[in-house]
């Protein structure tokens, strides 16, 4: 709770810095401040009480998740220095409108009432869609903003909707009273609290972005400027997604939303990874990629079992920090290659910097799923947790999902390490560097040495 | 009391579908306060009064007034809604009754649900509707506060003029 409450207070400090106009003081003061949330988190493990009346609960799978989410965002922060060095105003605002994202993430993980799953929501998406248009001089942030916002309404539109179906059905917002209430009607239950669980499904589908909920993803993807588009492929799908399984676990997932979830998942899959094949962008390709992770994600929802939380908070952790690697590395390419996007701008990268190379590779085959990364032993873990299930077939399809996978990761892996005529002019700061480095070696430590969350 | 309430609810529905059908945006703004006020007709008719104040303030009066600025500073009076291609339209009402067909399916049977409480006269007055927002509902009070500045940092961020254009 204090961890809540330092953070939400860091973004008005964030915004009072930027009035004394102190750019250089912004990423030193948010990193120190989300360090301080992390130890607030780390001592406040296991302080397992309700707060505010049985609003949140900061248990220690929400306090695990609520590190990972703020380690991601200190990540990308350090990256920041760097990449709001050009930019003259609103340096402040960004941060800013970044740390209150967060917020809503640790509501998201936190949640025991519907009310401050629905806030959670909220706080986390509306930053994103102003972040969104943070270019404010590029037709396409716009777009990407634009796009986000309407489609963004009308997902917590019909989520809001479920949420008041579901009310109506059990009287109460609190999840331990609806729990109460599905299982009281046991594998018939009423109509209208099953369309409310749908729609509040439909709401975050759209948020972690699963087929068919999915169609903004590429474009925002694409739009955003890419600090943003990095925050959004890592922090939100974490946070939405340990939402959607404290939900799923906790209501039990009757067997109509089962089968719905399983078509998604099987479409979310297929569309992701094939559609990604396709993809000369390099955002497009990571949108896409996400879309695909969404799918084995979705997997470890469905399979709704008691230890699918830490599966789940390794593969979101494990991903996070592949992404927000990639994600540096590709600034840095992009600058080398006049602002190129595509995927041919990686060509001479290995003769250019070679451990830079090296290290994306690294990223890349987590991503795809090579033994050895920790990408690998997440969706190991994936798969044993959806076959304990019982979802054989689905399984099945999933691996050789994630084997189509393999060859559009490579494909940028083979323009990195192909020789150019030009050589790239990749320029590295250290701290650059030290953020590219750090995901490197986290992907393989984490491969060796797997968290298991208690 | 019944007679208010089918008096509202029809003015609710004829209104909202005056809304969508209308071909001048003013026209459809204009049903659109008819359709918020009938509905704080309802809230009335519940004893919800301070829903009922709230929402004629917020919605009919700040939102709906915002509205009308923006479409007569745009001058938007004509009616120039493009024509949709005869593909978006196919797909729009089959998109629509699938939802409709979907709706229908889950409610066939009918649904009964017996009331949790029963009508208690005095939950929409502003003293209960406080309580509870300070008692057991103040996380989530306290957290859109974090909301409303996210919104609010954005609208500034988003409407500043650019000193210069070209250098961005």
């Amino acid at each position: 709770m204090s961890a809540l409450i330092l953070t939400s207070v860091l973004g008005v400090l964030l915004l009072y810095l930027g009035v004394f106009g102190n750019k250089r003081l912004l990423a030193p003061v948010a990193v120190l401040g989300l360090l301080g949330a992390i130890a607030l988190m780390a001592s406040g493990w296991y302080m397992d009480v309700p707060f505010f009346a049985d609003m949140v609960r900061f248990d220690g799978t929400a306090a695990a998740f609520n590190m990972g989410l703020t380690g991601l965002t200190i990540l990308l922060f350090l990256f920041g220095v760097d990449y709001y060095a050009r930019m003259e105003r609103d340096v402040a605002e960004h941060y800013a409108l970044m740390v209150f994202s967060l917020v809503g993430a640790y509501l998201l993980t936190s949640y025991t009432n519907l009310l401050v799953l629905f806030l959670g929501i909220e706080v986390l998406s509306i930053p994103l869609y102003i972040l969104a248009g943070g270019k404010k001089t590029s037709y396409r942030s716009g777009e990407a903003s634009f796009k986000y916002f309407l489609l963004g309404s009308f997902a917590t539109a019909l989520f809001l909707m479920g949420i008041a179906l579901v009310y109506g059905v059990s009287a109460s917002f609190d999840l331990g009273r609806v729990q109460e209430v599905a299982e009281a009607q046991g594998s018939a239950p009423s109509p209208l609290f099953l369309l409310g669980l749908f729609f509040i499904a439909i709401g975050l589908s759209f948020k972690v972005a699963a087929v068919p909920f999915h169609f903004w993803s590429p474009d925002v993807y694409e739009g955003a400027p890419t600090l943003v588009t990095a925050f959004m492929a890592t922090v939100v799908k974490m946070a939405a997604f340990a939402g959607f399984f404290r939900l799923v676990h906790l209501t039990g997932l009757p067997p109509a939303l089962a089968n719905t979830l399983l078509a998604m998942t099987v479409l979310t899959l297929f569309v992701g990874n094939i559609v990604a094949l396709r993809q000369t962008n390099f955002k497009r390709l990571m949108a896409y990629s996400s879309v695909a992770h969404t799918g084995f994600l979705l997997l470890v929802v469905l399979g709704n079992s008691a230890s699918g939380i830490s599966t789940l908070f390794y593969y979101t952790l494990t991903y996070g920090l592949a992404t927000v690697g990639l994600f540096v590395v590709m600034v840095l390419v992009k600058r080398a290659a006049n602002g190129s996007e595509e995927v041919r701008s990686f060509r001479g990268l290995y003769q250019a910097k070679p451990w830079l190379a090296i290290t994306a590779l690294l990223l890349l085959l987590s991503l795809a799923g090579i033994p050895l990364t920790a990408g690998f032993v997440a969706k190991y873990q994936v798969f044993l947790l959806a076959l304990q299930a019982g979802f054989l077939k689905t399984t099945v399809f999933a691996v050789a999902m994630a084997l189509v996978g393999i060859y559009y990761y490579f494909v940028v892996v083979r323009e990195a390490f192909t020789a150019d005529e030009q050589p790239l002019d990749v320029q590295v700061t250290p701290l650059n560097g030290l953020v590219v480095l750090l995901c490197g070696i986290a992907v393989v430590a984490l491969g060796v040495w797997p968290v298991v969350l208690p | 009391m019944l007679t208010l309430f089918y008096l509202f609810a029809a003015i609710s529905v004829l209104s909202a579908l005056v809304v969508v059908a209308a071909r001048s945006p003013v026209n459809s703004v204009i049903a659109l306060i008819v359709c918020f006020l009938s509905i704080a007709g309802h809230y009335i008719l519940l004893n919800a009064q301070f829903l009922a104040v709230v929402h004629i303030i917020v919605y009919t009066g700040a939102i709906m007034v915002l509205f009308l600025f923006v479409i007569m500073l745009l001058n938007l009076n004509k009616a120039t809604e493009p024509q949709k291609s005869l593909a978006t339209r196919v797909a729009a009402v089959v998109t629509g009754g699938l939802v409709l067909l979907t709706l229908l399916a889950a409610v066939r049977h009918g649904i009964s649900v017996e009331p949790a409480n029963g009508f208690d006269i005095g939950t929409g007055l502003v003293r209960s509707v406080g309580r509870s927002l300070f008692n057991e509902f103040l996380l989530p009070f306290e957290v859109s506060s974090v909301l409303f500045l996210s919104a609010m940092v954005g609208a500034v961020m988003l409407g500043r003029r650019e000193k210069n254009p070209q250098a961005a």
